[in-house]
């Protein structure tokens, strides 16, 4: 055994298990969604991309393509907007930003599905604390069913999906900013640089990588999430809610339409393995040109 | 040395011969149930017919096990595919299309004598049978009727329950007029059974939800059926917003005493008993249309092909599950309708006059139709009528889309 192959050899074995843990179960996908699947799991006979074809055809499929993006920019972008100015407030001094950090933390502890159940409850126009908080306070004399039409439950659940992405991105943009030198910023202020500028040259481009990370992970969080919006309105009212994965799983366990399924992951996957891909090449490129 | 070696392993032999033989004389056979949870009482009242199955004939098993309804498709799915299944499961009638046309359910008319299959109900035999032959024996049956809040109405002054669509109008123009937070009709409007809570409608105006091998979801009838739903909604006799409210919700307000008038199953009865125990209410039938009808919903006992022990699967049913003494007890514990004469003339059941309101609309009960990739045609129905609560599209518009869904559906 070679000094400069050892180490190679070494990890092998365990870059070939984890080939094989994430490999198989998508070659596994990828092989049931070019064959013609009965409802019971049996695959029969390659279909000529039938499944796809069915896919790209129906009716929802675009309707649900662009809810996801929408989602996803609004909810991703939105939390990078509301969490620097939320680290940049916590990271300096003041009384009880032990407390208020936690705060910023709690909604991290409680699981998606579990604030889906409260919000659904708090929103919910007959029992609901929203509309008796309003009621309360003279707001509104008759009650509003917040989820019944898309046009105030989609932009609901974006802001709900924020809520829950903040703790997260606030934690990551922290630690970026608790790596910042002091000195180059009190440089900066004798120089005479205004709050303003200070942040736009020097804190924003010192957490660019740290940023990077927050939106790329986001991305893919966002775009595969599940349980806020299957909790709180399954799609509803007329598919208006619907986004690609929460279709996905109508089409494979109530409908039993394993291929189109199948044939939805695949194209899921595929969408954000090249978005994640430009991403990451722009940022590359950026980092490169500012260095 | 040798000789004690050898001994022993001729010893062994003639003992396991002796097993061996053993068993094929008594034949012992196991035959495994998996079945849908309906309470705390289903594990303990199929564990009593199989003590009981047991003890008739000795040597033979019956293993019960009990799964969550919102996993036991998928559990049995999963079950097939591994080649795993058990020998009989309980699962909704509806999807025993996919069973027969998979080729995974057993045919059983050759397992019955016609004196057992002519002591069911009919109208339940019906969404089991596929080309004249049956598939499965329908185990809990329900059916809906409308519920009203007495106090409620008398005070708008209506002393008697509506019986048609005008009436049920009329009333809830009359609740509206109290000015009170109380809503004359009660109107589902998202998730599980939204599609059923028109239906009532539908059927009750004449229509059907599929005709000729097409769907009559777009039928004249069904627009009306729709159109009179809207109009409730536009004028305020239902709730606000009825996309807002699934069924528990409706329920819920039902038990507040703040509906008229509400259509659903024989569990509300439980749960008015428990939650709202002074609630001043009564049963009557679906309002009619043109004519009567309710949903009809059952559950079946179906015995899979691969089975090797089908003929003691079928005896454990037609001797002991579906035996008088079990179904009474089984359907009086888990409150749900009889489905064999025998059991629906049994005191318990013929002299309470709130099951009667149920039994009595059983003639006119209306099924699911059997046919495949029936989730997505409930889903199509459902995205049309909510589209039309919510005053996105015309009933005629929103309803012949649907309908084109569904053809596609039944052409697949």
């Amino acid at each position: 055994m070679g000094r400069a192959s050892a180490p190679y050899l070494l990890i092998l074995p365990s870059i070939l298990f984890a080939f094989w843990i994430i490999g198989y179960p998508i070659y596994d996908m990828a092989n049931m969604s070019v064959h013609a699947v009965n409802r019971f799991g049996k695959t029969a006979a390659f279909n000529d991309f039938a499944n796809y074809q069915r896919l790209f055809s129906h009716q929802l499929f675009i309707g649900c393509l662009i809810r996801t993006l929408v989602w996803t920019v609004f909810v991703v972008g939105g939390t990078v907007l509301l969490s620097v100015p939320i680290a940049l407030i916590l990271n300096e001094k003041f009384f009880g930003r032990t407390l208020a950090r936690i705060i910023i933390m709690l909604p991290w502890a409680v699981s998606l599905t579990m604030t889906g159940i409260v919000w659904r409850w708090s929103l919910n126009g007959q029992f609901g604390m929203v509309n008796a908080t309003l009621s309360n306070f003279g707001l509104q004399d008759t009650p509003v069913e917040w989820l019944a039409t898309s046009t105030t439950a989609f932009p609901i659940l974006i802001a709900i999906g924020i809520l829950v992405s903040i703790p997260f991105t606030v934690t990551v943009i922290l630690g970026g900013l608790s790596s910042l030198q002091a000195d180059v910023f009190e440089a900066a202020k004798i120089d005479g640089a205004t709050a303003w500028q200070r942040f736009r040259y020097l804190t924003l481009p010192l957490i660019r990588p740290f940023l990077n990370i927050v939106l790329v992970l986001n991305f893919i969080y966002v775009f595969n999430s599940f349980p806020l919006i299957w909790v709180m309105t399954q799609g509803d009212p007329a598919n208006s809610t619907d986004i690609l994965v929460t279709w996905l799983y109508k089409l494979a366990f109530r409908y039993g339409e394993l291929g189109i399924a199948s044939a939805l992951s695949i194209v899921m996957f595929a969408i954000l393995l090249a978005l994640t891909m430009v991403y990451a090449a722009l940022a590359m490129r950026n980092e490169r040109s500012t260095a | 040395m040798y000789q004690t070696k050898k001994s022993r392993v001729l010893g062994l032999l003639a003992g396991a011969a002796a097993i061996l033989a053993t068993s094929s004389m008594a034949q012992a056979e196991t035959v495994r149930v998996v079945l849908g949870y309906y309470s705390a009482a289903t594990q303990e009242l199929f564990e009593g017919m199989a003590k009981d199955f047991m003890a008739k004939h000795p040597g033979d098993e019956v293993k019960i096990e009990v799964i969550q309804w919102d996993n036991l498709q998928q559990r049995l799915t999963t079950d097939i595919a591994g080649g795993t299944e058990p020998d009989i499961a309980m699962i909704g009638t509806r999807w025993l299309v996919d069973y027969v046309k998979n080729d995974i359910a057993e045919p059983l008319d050759g397992y019955m004598t016609p004196e057992f299959k002519g002591g069911f109900i009919e109208s339940f035999l019906s969404p089991s049978t596929f080309d004249g032959k049956m598939y499965g024996l329908p185990v809990a049956a329900s059916a809906r009727a409308m519920y009203y809040n007495k106090d409620l109405l008398a005070k708008a002054g209506v002393n008697e329950p509506p019986t048609n669509w005008d009436g049920v109008v009329d009333t809830a123009k009359k609740i509206k007029a109290l000015g009170t937070d109380a809503y004359g009709f009660a109107l589902q409007g998202k998730e599980i059974e939204t599609d059923a809570y028109w239906y009532y409608s539908l059927w009750t105006h004449g229509g059907d939800l599929i005709k000729d091998g097409k769907s009559g979801v777009a039928s004249p009838e069904a627009i009306k059926a729709l159109t009179l739903y809207k109009s409730m909604i536009d004028e305020g006799l239902t709730e606000p917003d009825p996309s807002g409210l699934n069924r528990q919700d409706i329920e819920r307000l039902f038990k507040q005493g703040r509906i008229g008038m509400i259509l659903t199953g024989p569990w509300l009865r439980g749960q008015i008993k428990t939650d709202a125990p002074t609630l001043n209410y009564a049963l009557s039938p679906i309002p009619e249309g043109t004519t009567k009808a309710t949903y009809g919903v059952t559950d079946t006992l179906m015995v899979f092909k691969s089975s090797k022990n089908k003929e003691l699967a079928m005896k454990f049913l037609t001797e002991t599950a579906f035996s008088p003494k079990w179904r009474i007890e089984f359907s009086t514990k888990e409150g749900f309708l009889p489905v064999m004469k025998e059991e629906a003339a049994a005191p318990v059941f013929a002299n309470d006059p709130q099951l009667k309101a149920f039994t009595d609309m059983l003639p006119y009960a209306r099924f699911a139709p059997p046919v495949a990739n029936w989730e997505q045609m409930v889903d199509a129905v459902i995205a049309a009528v909510q589209k039309v609560y919510i005053g996105q599209a015309q009933p005629e518009a929103a309803l012949k889309e649907a309908a084109a869904t569904i053809d596609g559906l039944i052409q697949q």
